[in-house]
């Protein structure tokens, strides 16, 4: 059991708000690790100082042993950590295959390796026969395999999902659970953050529970839903 | 001799503030509503005294008669220029840019053709009065009355008209003033007459201290750009304060290099303060 | 790959708008057009440069610099100062002024780049609005020329001078305009390679979610920088050569209304970030303008503006790229009959 990546009293302010209050969390390789809590709860904001699209105050991020703390966002991406935003995000005006080669090209110097990492995204996804069209011509469950594909053709250690089942149908839900099933069993470490449970519940190894950017528990899921703690900030509440 | 010019220093940097002040408000306050600069602002500045000079030189109007009749020019004019030119473009700031420098333009051109490139003068309010030995136009204290009764006037309109505070609920969220039942259009047709009156009130007041030209809008925009980018968009404390900086170190900066550089110097000064706090400097971070 | 490939009769279509222009561009001069067109066809060429410069960063990341004309006076005044101050003849003082300007314009806008919004596109319009009060201002006036500009001998002068006297202006003439049409073709193709190229895409990606654009592994700050540095050198290259046909160099060069307001117009009218749009929008608009002066005199600038708000009203932007995109659909029915 080694870490893949490992979160040590990492804390956030905003102003006066603190958004993340020394999380501590240890991800190991392999595993499908979740986050949940109520909204405002400090998730995306761990995935962000996780990605480094925010800089922390206090505390370092350890990618394989190594500090990366201090990277920029696409060296970060370049070592190994792919992002999934929250809602969807894409580039509105680029086509299909471009939203995927772009992140490709910056990974890899090679032209022709990018392009062949490319296709194969897509026909992983099943995007290739979409793969001229705009994204706004993508129904929901495109553009998440659309979204999908990015993280795939980067060739990630780790996947960072921020609620990869919000707009989905259970159908569709079912297929990109059965995806990240796939590419678990294949070597790449799962971090989701959900809102949502009956999903996460089903494919988390391990969980754990922010609440106003405080870690108040973590372990299986099974072993959380029942702590009393949880049950009142967060399964009390919805 | 050297406090004499400290205290010319301090003097004159008050009474240009002043007009910096209320010339920065309107832009300031149309700027906070509608998220956008309107770059014809300076536009009404020179309409206002060419159309008070109109009428006293050709039609011999009393000056203050002619000086109110300007003013409401201004803010008929700008009003129009809201209407037709700021309005159809609010979605796409880039062509709101284009359009409003268009009429600046426009402008500058019409005056240019019709006035020529002779500059012009206004009635000066007659008089001098000593103050702490330096000699003062009488005019000047005009302007600062005037100027400051503008500022007051400002401030207790967006505090307790009702007008005056749905322009700073629209200035804070569109979408959040419409759900209280606020018609943000016609909020934005409002702020541009008021900051209208404001442009074309400084144009009146200062015109007979400054000769005027066709090109004399521009200097006051960029003033008010620089005012507005040192104080934050839409902050009237931050206006107030921005324009004595600005005053203060620009005519600090004419008795250090002479009026050339020092007319530029505080643009300088706005670069460097939005390199390092691009949100103003009494600008809320994000 | 396979969707990204085209057909050989879509590369002939596209190719043909293209070719055609060119060929009317180069034989133009031959028709005789007068010395008068010749000058206004050399100024709208250089001034593509400046379209193709506000296009290829502006119209992809939609960051606006403002600061271009700030770029293309100082590549003009680098050039003066080389001539006048240190002998070096204009021929090589403006191939010197390019690299500088480059230089002075990174070093002054570069800081400006974690600007966003509104706030940088106020900023770059303050650089060259600096710049203006700095050559006119009192110590620096007497070096920079002040409002009188400086002289300096205007390119291939030397060489004209050798010339019988009855054909130096048009030798002049002639020469200026074809190194602006190549310039111009040039230009075009090499923005047209950049702009539909992974780096112009990555632009595009900027400008459509920076964030994103970040976080899944773009260097969006190398981006910027190099497409900064190339629309700078646009904007440099446009104005060493246009500084260097029309000595002297003035203040005229910097003033937003000569040297950024038409390019920039190009753009909106033309369709950001399309290339081909603005570009035949800057013929089109910049000849319209040269024309409305036979038409209407000195009023014509006034009705250039009022023709500008209504369009932009209007449409607000790409009518020229969508009108281009009709007129290639109807020369595709043409040639598939």
């Amino acid at each position: 059991m080694s870490e893949i990546l490992g979160c040590e009293k990492v804390t956030k302010r905003f102003g006066g708000l603190t958004a993340l209050n020394e999380v501590s969390l240890s991800v190991v390789k392999g595993e499908i690790f979740g986050i949940i809590g109520p909204n405002g709860s400090g998730k995306t904001t761990l995935l962000n100082v996780i990605t480094g699209l925010i800089r922390l105050d206090e505390g370092r991020i350890l990618l394989d042993g190594r500090d990366i703390t201090k990277l920029k966002p696409h060296e970060r991406v370049k070592l190994g950590i792919a992002r999934m935003f929250q809602g969807m995000r894409v580039f509105p005006y680029l086509p299909v295959y471009l939203n995927v080669e772009l992140v490709a090209r910056s990974i890899y110097g090679d032209v022709r390796l990018a392009r062949a990492r490319t296709s194969w995204a897509l026909t992983m996804s099943g995007l290739l026969p979409e793969a001229g069209e705009l994204p706004i011509r993508l129904t929901p469950y495109k553009l998440r395999m659309l979204e999908f594909a990015r993280i795939l053709v980067s060739n990630p250690k780790i996947a960072l999902l921020d609620e990869p089942f919000a707009g989905l149908t259970p159908d569709e839900a079912e297929a990109m659970i059965g995806l990240i099933r796939k590419f678990n069993s294949l070597g790449v470490t799962f971090v989701i953050v959900e809102h949502k449970l009956r999903y996460l519940m089903r494919i988390a190894n391990r969980v754990a529970v922010l609440n106003q950017g405080v870690k108040i528990a973590e372990g299986r899921p099974e072993d959380v839903v029942r702590n009393p703690q949880v049950i009142e900030v967060y399964l009390g509440v919805s | 001799m050297y406090v004499d010019i400290y205290k010319y220093i301090l003097l004159f940097s008050i009474f240009h503030s002043s007009t910096y002040l209320t010339f920065s408000l309107g832009f300031s306050m149309l700027f906070g509503v509608a998220k956008i600069p309107n770059l014809a602002y300076g536009s009404l500045y020179i309409l206002s005294a060419y159309v008070m000079y109109a009428l006293t030189t050709y039609i011999g109007l009393e000056p203050l008669v002619a000086a109110l009749v300007a003013i409401l020019v201004a803010g008929l004019a700008s009003l129009l220029i809201g209407e037709v030119v700021v309005k159809p473009g609010l979605k796409m700031p880039v062509s709101v840019f284009i359009t409003t420098l268009s009429v600046a333009y426009i402008f500058e051109e019409f005056f240019r053709i019709e006035m020529g490139l002779r500059p012009i003068t206004l009635p000066v309010y007659p008089g001098v009065t000593y103050v702490l030995g330096v000699p003062v136009s009488n005019h000047w204290f005009l302007i600062l009355s005037a100027s400051l009764l503008m500022f007051l006037s400002l401030t207790a309109f967006l505090k307790y008209a009702v007008l005056g505070r749905s322009i700073r609920a629209v200035a804070e969220s569109w979408d959040e003033s419409r759900r209280l039942g606020i018609d943000p259009l016609k909020v934005l047709r409002v702020a541009f007459f008021v900051a209208g009156v404001y442009a074309g009130a400084t144009g009146v007041l200062l015109t007979p201290l400054k000769a005027l030209t066709p090109t004399a809008g521009w200097g006051p925009l960029f003033t008010a750009f620089a005012i507005v980018a040192l104080g934050g968009v839409g902050s009237v404390t931050g206006t107030l304060i921005a324009s004595f900086i600005y005053g203060f170190f620009e005519q600090s900066m004419t008795y250090v290099l002479g009026s050339g550089v020092a007319s530029i110097s505080p643009l300088i000064l706005i670069v460097l303060v939005l390199v390092f706090r691009p949100q103003g400097l009494m600008g809320r971070v994000e | 790959m396979v969707f990204a490939k085209r057909s050989a009769k879509d590369l002939i279509v596209g190719k043909i708008p293209f070719l055609i222009a060119l060929a009317v561009l180069t034989l133009l001069p031959l028709l005789n057009v007068g010395g008068f067109w010749l000058d206004v066809l050399t100024k709208v060429n250089l001034f593509l440069l400046v379209t193709l410069a506000i296009d290829l960063y502006s119209g992809t990341t939609y960051y606006l610099n403002l600061g271009v004309s700030f770029t293309f006076g100082f590549a003009g005044y680098s050039l003066a100062l080389l001539n006048v101050y240190y002998g070096i003849p204009t021929e090589y003082s403006m191939l010197l002024a390019i690299p500088i300007s480059i230089f002075f314009s990174l070093a002054i806008l570069l800081p400006s780049l974690k600007i966003r919004g509104v706030y940088f596109a106020i900023l770059s319009l303050l650089v060259p609005i600096i710049f203006i009060g700095i050559v006119t201002a009192q110590p620096f006036s007497l070096y920079l020329g002040g409002e009188g500009g400086l002289r300096f001998k205007q390119l291939f002068l030397d060489f004209a001078r050798s010339l019988p006297p009855g054909i130096r202006l048009t030798f002049l003439q002639y020469s200026y305009y074809y190194i602006s049409l190549a310039a111009a073709v040039v230009g075009y193709v090499i923005a047209y390679k950049i702009g539909f190229s992974d780096f112009g895409f990555m632009l595009r990606a900027v400008g459509q979610d920076e964030e994103l654009a970040e976080g899944t592994g773009i260097n969006t700050l190398k981006v910027k920088v190099i497409g900064f540095l190339i629309s700078s050198a646009y904007a440099s290259v446009a104005g060493a050569l246009y500084a260097s046909m029309r000595p002297p160099v003035t203040v005229d060069l910097v003033v937003p209304a000569n040297t950024l307001i038409p390019p920039l117009t190009s753009v909106i009218v033309g369709g950001l970030g399309t290339l081909i749009g603005p570009a035949i929008a800057n013929y089109l608009l910049l000849l319209t303008y040269e024309l409305l002066w036979g038409l209407i005199g000195r009023w014509r600038v006034i009705a250039y503006m009022l023709l500008l708000i209504i369009i932009i009203t209007i449409k607000p932007q790409g009518i020229v790229f969508k009108a281009y995109v009709e007129a290639r659909k109807f020369l595709r029915g043409v040639f598939s009959e």
